[in-house]
């Protein structure tokens, strides 16, 4: 008779799995704050139990060279620079036309990056474009990734002022961080604007007042009908340059926040699943933000870049 | 702004930790990987295009030697005829001198038969003669004169008979 198998296990070593996953959830549950509330304290052990979490939002810091203050943010920050600096290094410092199998990742990291730049902007916009999208999804990315190691948050040190601070915390839960890559994006996107199409050009899609002075002009001469549309189209255009103005600056802050938010929001998320339901209930928290880091990213990386399409598109709408 | 943590030492030193990033990737990652992207799409393009010219120079070697095979075919073709003309005359050449040889030695071995037969005539003739001159030499008892009444026997034989020389 042939061994039955399921889940391509054997039948024996998939019931003790499952007895296993099915203890831990029940242990979790009665260690978890969420089981305590419901049966109190059933005498588990402390080192089960998770304390109740508490969020900061400024970056703690670890220690401070010159009275410059080097934040815990800081410092996972330059740890993912190492990690993607030594991971491309480890590719690209023997690159071979015919490539191995780390050097096929990383082509095909930077090949699908390239193509989104690509297909977005064109070709020669896109490679113009690459190098930031690219390190912005990147930095974004690796960050994002690296805050969900377990343990990460578990290294506590005491700074030189006598707190207890997180050695590592994910940099995009630092604002600073967030905000320093929003500003990244918005210079680079002027800086693309004003190059591709000139400074007069490109300030005129945000300043447009030809069109309203062309038909006051027209309605002095008599042209009551025509000038009075031009009047109110031109009117019209200047109100939505002048909106389209605010708006890039606005997006520093929808930059911001929005990353700053998603990735402090999972992070607090994952310390309140500890605390409710140790080990099993963080679990598809995980898996939920691994996605969400990847998303944060992407989206960084692909706002930037279209909007950095759309400031280098010559518009020409006073010509028709 | 203080609740959320921000502060201008850390922004600027997140923007120089982009900055570095930047720079370390455009160094050992986007430089150097684009530009084997690059030289390996050019490569692709070239060995396709050397592909293409690679087919067409076969093609017309192939043509070439079908060509050159054709011709090699008529040329043997051709041998072969020249072969076969050679033999056929070579065999009527052989055949008529065969034929002549033939014919000289029927002729030949007609005179000899011819020679041969005036010779035996030519005896029995004699012989006869002989007998006869014998014989009428007995009927009349006298012995008749050999010599004149040979050329008188030679003469009716010559007339008469049936035993005549060269026929």
């Amino acid at each position: 008779m042939p061994e039955r198998k399921i889940l391509g296990t054997k039948r024996p070593i998939f019931i003790i799995g499952v007895v296993i996953l099915l203890a831990l959830t029940v242990i979790s549950f009665l260690a978890g704050a969420l089981g305590q509330s419901f049966f109190g304290d059933i005498g588990l052990p402390s080192w089960l139990s998770v304390d109740s979490p508490h969020p900061e939002l400024p970056a703690g810091e670890i220690f401070s060279i010159g009275g410059f203050a080097i934040t815990n943010t800081m410092f996972t920050a330059w740890l993912s620079i190492l990690l993607l600096g030594g991971f491309f290094y480890a590719i690209t410092r023997r690159i071979k036309l015919v490539p191995g199998r780390l050097q096929v990742v990383g082509e095909f990291i930077l090949g699908w990056l390239y193509n989104l730049c690509k297909d977005a902007a064109g070709e020669k916009n896109g490679r113009r474009f690459f190098p930031i999208v690219a390190t912005l999804f990147l930095f974004v990315l690796v960050n994002a990734w690296m805050n969900l190691i377990p343990g990460y948050g578990a290294v506590l040190i005491t700074n030189s002022h006598g707190e207890a601070v997180h050695l590592l915390r994910g940099a995009n839960t630092d604002i600073n961080m967030p905000l320093a890559l929003a500003l990244v994006s918005f210079v680079a996107v002027e800086y693309w604007g004003f190059s591709s199409l000139g400074t007069g050009t490109y300030l005129k899609k945000f300043f447009n007042f030809g069109p309203f002075f062309r038909s006051l002009g027209k309605l002095l001469k008599g042209k009551v009908k025509e000038g009075g549309m031009g009047l109110f189209n031109g009117g019209v255009t200047i109100f939505v340059g002048i909106l389209e103005f605010f708006l890039e600056f606005v997006r520093i802050l929808s930059f911001t926040f929005r990353l700053f938010g998603n990735m402090t929001g999972g992070e607090i998320l994952l310390l309140m699943m500890f605390f409710l339901m140790p080990l099993i209930g963080a679990l598809p928290v995980y898996g939920l933000e691994l996605l969400v880091g990847f998303v944060q990213a992407l989206i960084f990386g692909g706002l930037t870049l279209s909007f950095a399409t759309v400031a280098v598109a010559s518009h020409s709408e006073d010509e028709h | 702004m203080g609740e959320l943590g921000i502060n201008l030492p850390s922004l600027l030193a997140q923007l120089v930790n982009f900055g570095i990033l930047l720079g370390i990737l455009y160094l050992v990652a986007y430089k150097p990987i684009m530009k084997m992207l690059d030289d390996r799409a050019n490569r692709i393009k070239e060995s396709m295009e050397q592909t293409e010219v690679i087919k067409d120079k076969a093609e017309k070697a192939e043509e070439e030697i079908a060509e050159q095979l054709k011709k090699a075919g008529r040329q043997s073709q051709a041998v072969i005829d020249r072969g076969v003309r050679t033999g056929e005359e070579m065999r009527q050449k052989a055949q008529e001198e065969a034929k002549k040889e033939t014919e000289a030695l029927l002729a030949r071995a007609h005179n000899e038969i011819r020679r041969e037969r005036d010779g035996v005539i030519d005896d029995l003739r004699r012989e006869f003669a002989d007998l006869t001159i014998l014989a009428a030499g007995k009927v009349i008892d006298r012995t008749l004169d050999k010599k004149a009444h040979r050329q008188l026997i030679d003469k009716v034989l010559e007339e008469g008979t049936e035993l005549k020389k060269g026929g």
